[in-house]
């Protein structure tokens, strides 16, 4: 509990820290704000212009499609918005050596990568992705209860931590390789998949994304209970053993990997 | 304090031939070769003790004390500092260590300085009343006063060097280690931030380590000194005992208007020298001797030369921190 106060303190500093930077330079982070804005909206457009020619995806009607497409956009969004660092750490801090700096401080190393370092663009992913169920929601005649919405809400954690999970895993890899950012991009681009209802990807691409690299468990089997009602012990189960298993493995492959940092010359 | 037994350091290198064609075929077929930047050092440092590693570049020195810091994980051998492993123990471990790089920063870049130790004092769990009195302490001896308010960005080497010192010691840590803390420095801020290690060590019985290139500083600093090179020890002991070994020799070079004035100068005839005491090289001009000043007195050296040929600059130098190291090594010395 004290380490839990602990951690939850350093966090809350290290993030008045990021916005006190972003403060810093104002004229950057204006141009940001509108940068931001403009990306969104092009953003809409182009899916706009995708679901107003899906009218129907292999038996999922286009407001589930619209309600998939944004269940996985929230923890993407979360994940992206907390835990970005974890890509520094594949392309550069392990590289330059920089990585000295943490191991010299008296705070879990994952935990304080983790939480350094705050994404605003994230928001965007973030926002499209809670209007897009929002507006999706109202529009499908599934049997809607205080038990699904809860649910879904509950699930958004664990499937944070199956990106993170994965992109600590990734990221580890650099420990070895000196540089690990392509790794990290190539499994991370897998969560592409998890926009669209896995149904409509062949045999080999569902076996993939459900149990090899389970971006499918990010989206689309938790959609499968919620708006279906469909075998919750899989479609909930899954995706919270999965974050399990992954962000374990990821911690542990953090710390072997510390071990064969090797840091850079100085 | 501080215990380092056999500490070993090996890496893997990947061999490459040069040119793209060789990155292709390494990417393939890498080839691998080990390299052992540090053999089996062994050391003590008592508590209170500042003790000064040195050792020309690529020694092994930031490899020694990124392992006593528990940076980097030793292939063999152990050390113990405090009755701690720095890599199993590592997070009760690094509270009681402060660890400048004088090459690295970790200060936040982007915000003024005072928000560093701010976010610090929490990292380091310091309690209110003895980070007021702490920073006011770290105020007087390292004069942040003048710049804490700026931002990191902008502070100039010598201020920023300062403000790592300080960021490195606001958890009153019993052991500080400094990579060559006066790295690029002038004269003055050298002395300001050496008189201000000087005075931590003999106010807080801090132990010190100290890596650095110039002779000065541990002149100033420390009692003992610990020279590695190539990875190995090559001495250990006082600061008097290296100096009435080694810190005798002095360099003479002079400009000379004398044709073949290396052939004219006997000094190995005239002051029946050893090779270990005396080495001449000559280029055209300008010719330079080093020698063992225990064995010739500077003022005769300089009078034999003068009476010997015509010459119109000379100067005389202290032999350098490098000079003695590379003396040390062919000489054999075991530590």
């Amino acid at each position: 509990m004290k380490k839990l106060k602990r951690m939850y303190r350093i966090h809350r500093i290290f993030m008045a820290q990021e916005f006190k930077r972003m403060m810093e330079y104002k004229g950057d982070f204006i141009v940001g704000i509108i940068s931001f804005f403009l990306v969104q909206l092009s953003n809409l457009l182009f899916l706009w212009i995708i679901f107003s020619r899906v009218p129907d995806l292999m038996g999922w009607s286009v407001n589930e499609v619209i309600f998939i497409y944004g269940l996985s956009l929230i923890p993407k969004g979360i994940d992206h918005f907390y835990f970005d660092n974890l890509w520094n750490v594949g392309f550069f801090i392990v590289r330059k050596g920089d990585f000295d700096k943490y191991l010299t401080r008296p705070v879990n190393t994952l935990f304080h990568v983790l939480s350094e370092k705050i994404q605003i663009d994230a928001l965007g992913e973030l926002i499209m992705g809670i209007a897009l169920v929002c507006v999706s929601i109202p529009a499908i005649s599934a049997d809607w209860d205080v038990f699904r919405v809860l649910a879904m809400i509950f699930m958004i954690p664990f499937i944070t931590l199956i990106f993170t999970g994965v992109k600590t895993i990734t990221a580890s890899v650099a420990f070895w390789t000196k540089r690990s950012g392509n790794v990290i991009y190539m499994f991370y681009m897998f969560s592409d998949f998890a926009k669209y209802p896995a149904s409509i990807y062949s045999r080999v691409v569902q076996n993939v994304i459900t149990y090899i690299i389970p971006f499918a468990l990010t989206s689309y089997y938790p959609a499968l209970f919620i708006l279906k009602g469909k075998d919750p012990l899989f479609n909930l189960g899954m995706p919270v053993l999965a974050a399990v298993v992954l962000m374990g493995l990821g911690v542990f492959v953090w710390h072997r990997g510390i071990r064969a940092y090797e840091s850079a010359g100085s | 304090m501080i215990t380092a037994d056999k500490l070993r350091k090996e890496f893997k290198k990947t061999v490459k031939e040069p040119g793209l064609k060789g990155s292709i075929k390494s990417l393939f077929k890498p080839k691998t070769e080990k390299v052992t930047a540090v053999r089996d050092i062994s050391f003590e440092v008592a508590e209170g003790e500042i003790l000064g590693f040195i050792g020309p570049n690529g020694a092994g020195k930031s490899t020694v004390i990124k392992m006593l810091t528990g940076i980097l994980t030793p292939t063999s051998g152990s050390c113990t500092i405090n009755g701690k492993n720095p890599v199993k123990n590592r997070k009760s471990y690094v509270k009681e260590i402060g660890v400048v790089f004088g090459q690295r920063t970790q200060l936040w870049w982007d915000l003024p300085l005072r928000e560093t130790y701010g976010v610090l004092k929490e990292i380091y769990e310091v309690p209110d009343d003895s980070y007021k009195k702490r920073m006011a302490f770290l105020n007087e001896v390292l004069e942040l006063d003048d710049f804490i308010s700026s931002p990191v960005r902008t502070l100039s080497l010598g201020q920023r060097m300062r403000a790592d010192i300080a960021a490195s010691l606001l958890h009153s840590p019993k052991v500080l280690f400094l990579d060559e803390p006066t790295i690029g420095l002038d004269v003055v801020v050298k002395d300001n931030i050496r008189r201000a290690i000087e005075h931590i060590n003999s106010r807080e019985k801090t132990t010190v380590i100290l890596t650095t290139h110039d002779l000065a500083d541990i002149e100033q600093l420390s009692k003992r000194i610990v020279m590695i090179d190539k990875g190995s020890k090559v001495f250990d002991g006082t600061i008097a005992a290296l100096k009435a070994e080694y810190g005798q020799i002095r360099e003479l070079s002079f400009e000379t208007g004398t044709p073949n004035a290396v052939k004219t100068l006997d000094y190995t005839g005239h002051f029946k020298l050893g090779a270990d005491d005396l080495s001449l090289e000559g280029e055209g001009k300008s010719v330079k001797v080093r020698f063992n000043s225990a064995a010739v007195p500077v003022s005769d050296m300089l009078s034999y030369t003068l009476g010997k040929i015509s010459v119109s600059d000379i100067s005389v130098k202290d032999a350098d921190i490098e000079e003695i190291i590379r003396r040390l090594y062919e000489q054999g010395v075991d530590g």
